[in-house]
This record gives C-alpha cells, structure tokens and sequence, in this order.
C-alpha cells in the first residue's frame, strides 16, 4: 500500500509540476524578454552615484494588461537604481510586497538578498518636477527570464523536506534517550509488568495476538497514556518502545503484524484530552471551548481507527501476508524468536 | 467543563514529572542500579534515531514535492463536487487533506486561516478539531515502523487513513451540532 502511495505522490508531483510549467510556457505567465513600463520618482534628486534611491511608480492598469492578471500592485514600491558595468539595473527593495506574478519573478530575478531586481531598458532621462514634486522618469525593467518555475520548486522541496527529515530525526536522540533510559529502569524494577497485569482486561481484546503478561502490553499503556494527555514527545519514544517489544513477537524482519498495525491506527487517531501545545498557541483560550469538540471527534476517531484495523486484517489480502498466519494467538512462530530478538 | 479541564491539565503537568522521578526511585528501592541501568538504555537512543532517517527521508521528500507541485489545489478542486452535497465545506478542505501528510504544514494551514476567517468563524473552529483530534499519519508511520525497520506496512495505512476521514467528517459534523 505504501509502495502505492508513494509512487502516487512522486507521479502527481511531476504530473502537475509539467502541467503547471507547460501551461505558462503557452499562457507566457511571466511575460519573458519583454520589458514592464514603470515610472520612477527620485526623491533626493538625481545624483550621478553608483545608488540613486527611487520611489517605483507601476500603473495598476498598464500592468493588469501587461501580466494578464487582476492582481494590483502597490501604490509604490521603495527601490535603488544602480549604475553597473552592465547597464543600469532597477533593484526592489528587500520585503516588498508584490503581486503575482512579480513575486514568483522575485524568486528568478533576485539579487543575492532575495530583491527583485531587473535590467533598465531605456536609458533615464528625468523631468525636472513640477513645485515640489521630485524628478520623475519613465522607463521599463526587464526581469530575467522565468522557465519551469514548478519543476525547480518541486526539486527544492525535495531537497529541503530530505533536510528536514534528517533534522527531525536527529532532534529526537535527546528525548529518546531519555525516556528510553527511564523505561529500562522500569523494565527492571518491574514496573513495566505491573502496568501490563493493571491493563490486561482493557488491551488484550484489541491486541490478542500478544502474551498475556508481555511487556508490549504495558509499553503500549504507556504510549496510549502519554498520547491521551497531550504529550508527544513522551509519547513517541514509548510508542517506538512499544514497537521493539512487538517486533520480538514477529516472525518476519520486516512484515507488520496485526498488533503493531493496531498500535499505529489507534496513535494516528490519537486519542487527547489535552489540546496539543500548538493549537493553543494559535488560538489561544479560544481553545477552551473546542475541548469538547475535540476530545468526542477524537474518540469516535479512535473507535473507527479499531474496528478498521481489525476489519482489514481480516481480508484475504491482509491474511496472507500476516507474518503470523497458521500460527494460533499469541503464539510465536518456531525460529522466528531469534530474528525477532536481532532486533536493536 | 472548566473545572473537568483545570484536572486534565494539572494532571498532564504531572505524568512526565512522575514517571522521570517516580520509576528511578521505585527502581532505588528495588534495588536496581539505576544510573547504570539509565545509560544502558538511553544508549539506544541514537540508535534508534539513525535508524527512522531513511523511513522519514522517503516519506517527507515525497510530501514536500507533491506541495510544491500545486497536485493539492488541483485535489482539492476534484474532491470539491463530491464533499459539497455530504455538508463538507471548501474551506476546510484543505487542512482534511494536509493534516495526515505534514504536522508543521496544518499548523500553518490554522493560523492562515484565522488570519483570513478570524477565529470565531466556524472554519477555523472545524480545522482546529481536525488538527487536535488526529496525527500526522505519514510521519507516524515512518517513525514507529522505521524504528523496527518494518518495511511492509500492510493494512495500517488503509486504516489510519480511515480513521482520519472519519475523524475529518465528525469535526465537521460535532462543531456545526455544537456552534452551528
């Protein structure tokens, strides 16, 4: 199933990516090699510096027509003229907000500070302005040329989300350190099996397949509890504890069984009484009267999380590739201890 | 409901306290050394961390690309025809199908869209109960099969996802019977 999911989100992306770049190759979106006509205001006056400061003037309906579009751009936008051994060069100063597609430009034709900033064409040649008024010029930019914007973004992301992916993982050595370490003291004081003995009637209907008093029983409890109060990052390394203790139950390497798929359906469905840290931060108190709302949406969740685990492993699909298949419950399967036990 | 809440709370303040303070001197007085015993276990910690990296790298390099490509609006669009007529409105859509695939991603999606609908509207009160009420399906399976490197997932994506529409469809129905 994953194999599926997987291939489907690689395919759609590219699919979409092409599409989406095509179609502004044939709409010219960005409107390549052809310069945009702007007016610009010179508030200091006109030195011959290499950095004149200007105040960008862009018609909000020279450029509708321009791009096609019905973004508006600003009333102005601050920006500098730079004289270069190429020519003059128009930047946009840093944080201005642009339109589309201008701000999708602004990621092509950007100085090294992200700025958008392109090539004058004409050379200026200002009015002296009227009263107070400051000098003014006509001119048009031209920005560089935009080409398979999505395919570029799509080939970022990857590379930016493998980053992250590592980030995640690492980050998570100190809590999992943590916590791993408390656990095996409570695995060796015998903590661990009196929560087993305390759960026992609630979780082995659901995880028949486990001996009565083995530990994966009150591991689970564990991450189930830690779950329940809001607290993730406990809740993770019990969950990953729990999965150790379930694998050495597993005949196969890497096959699921059908306790460990219900250990997953019931933490997607994460059963919370707390509201995760988060909500509450983007909310606020506002949170108090969601409780309620949460915590039946949740548990009605985690009902149908369970009755789907068990009903999908018990289609003739899920059976056979059951590691545990002809074996009776609870059962282990002969030699299949030592692979699992090789487990870290 | 208050004072029910005020409890959960001071109680979930007090579970991780408990359980790293509690279990060490538990295990004191059953006479387990337990600092030798903590740095024995803790050890695993990094071992464990290594070994979801591959698992995650696959699944969230996957994610980011099918993001960047735009495939969501143009799912959402498709899907828009079929929700309509069941009371599931556009525009929660969005967060319905982010929520499994990215964490950091959903969170985004809320403060956007209180940013845009403010936070009393029913929008933001419905994509709320989405975001607490499931997890990150995609990343939860990467992490705990990643760290038994179990590689053939057989049935639990089916049902984890499952569990999400399910919970996507009661958000939506529990807050239009509770604030509708």
């Amino acid at each position: 199933m994953l194999n599926y999911i997987w291939a489907a989100l690689l395919i759609s992306a590219f699919v979409f990516a092409g599409v989406s770049d095509i179609r502004d190759v044939s709409r010219d979106t960005y409107r390549n090699g052809q310069p945009l006509p702007v007016e610009l205001a010179f508030p200091e006056g006109i030195a011959d510096s290499a950095r004149t400061p200007v105040r960008i003037r862009i018609d909000a309906g020279v450029y509708q027509d321009f791009y096609g579009t019905e973004e508006r751009p600003a009333a102005g936008y601050d920006g500098v003229l730079l004289r270069t051994d190429e020519g003059m060069v128009l930047r946009f100063d840093a944080g201005a907000a642009l339109p589309e597609p201008l701000e999708t430009i602004r990621g092509v034709s950007r100085s090294n500070d992200d700025e958008l900033q392109g090539a004058l064409e004409e050379p200026v040649s200002p009015a002296p302005g009227v009263g107070d008024d400051p000098p003014t010029a006509e001119a048009a930019v031209l920005f560089e040329p935009v080409r398979f914007v999505k395919m570029t973004a799509i080939g970022a992301a990857a590379l930016d989300f493998a980053e992250t992916a590592a980030g995640i993982a690492i980050g998570l050595i100190g809590v999992l350190a943590l916590f791993l370490g408390v656990m095996k003291i409570a695995e060796e004081a015998g903590i661990i099996f009196a929560i087993v003995r305390l759960v026992r009637p609630v979780l082995r209907p659901l995880f028949p397949e486990v001996p009565e008093d083995h530990p994966a029983l009150g591991m689970i409890a564990l991450n189930l509890t830690a779950n329940i109060f809001g607290l993730g990052n406990a809740a993770t390394p019990f969950g990953i504890k729990a999965m150790e203790e379930l694998q050495r139950l597993n005949p196969s390497e890497d096959t699921a069984t059908n306790p460990m798929v219900m250990l997953l359906a019931m933490n997607t469905a994460s059963v919370q009484l707390v509201p995760p840290v988060l909500l509450l931060a983007l909310l606020g108190l506002q949170i108090n009267r969601l409780i309620f709302a949460i915590i039946i949406t949740t548990g009605l969740s985690l009902l149908v999380a369970i009755v789907a685990a068990k009903l999908y492993g018990k289609l003739p699909g899920s059976r056979a590739s059951d590691p545990n298949q002809g074996q009776r419950p609870g059962g282990r399967a002969p030699g299949g201890g030592a692979s699992g036990h090789g487990e870290g | 409901m208050e004072a029910a809440r005020e409890l959960i709370g001071l109680f979930s303040a007090f579970v991780i306290p408990v359980i790293l303070i509690g279990f060490p001197l538990y295990g004191l007085y059953k006479r387990v050394p337990v600092y030798e015993t903590f740095v024995e276990g803790a050890k695993e910690g990094f071992g464990v961390a290594v070994r979801i990296i591959p698992y995650l790298v696959a699944i969230l390099f996957a994610i980011g690309m099918f993001r960047a490509s735009g495939a969501m609006e143009a799912l959402i669009t498709l899907l828009n025809p079929v929700l309509g007529p069941i009371g599931f409105p556009a525009e929660v859509l969005p967060m319905a199908i982010i929520r499994p695939l990215t964490g950091s991603g959903s969170a985004g999606l809320v403060a956007d869209m209180v940013a845009r609908y403010g936070e009393d509207s029913l929008f933001v009160k419905m994509a709320a109960v989405m975001f607490g009420s499931t997890e990150t399906t995609f990343y939860v399976v990467a992490v705990y099969f990643g760290a038994v490197n179990i590689k053939r997932t057989r049935h639990a994506i089916p049902a984890g996802l499952t569990a999400d529409i399910a919970a996507m469809l009661f958000a939506v129905w529990v807050v239009r019977l509770l604030f509708g």
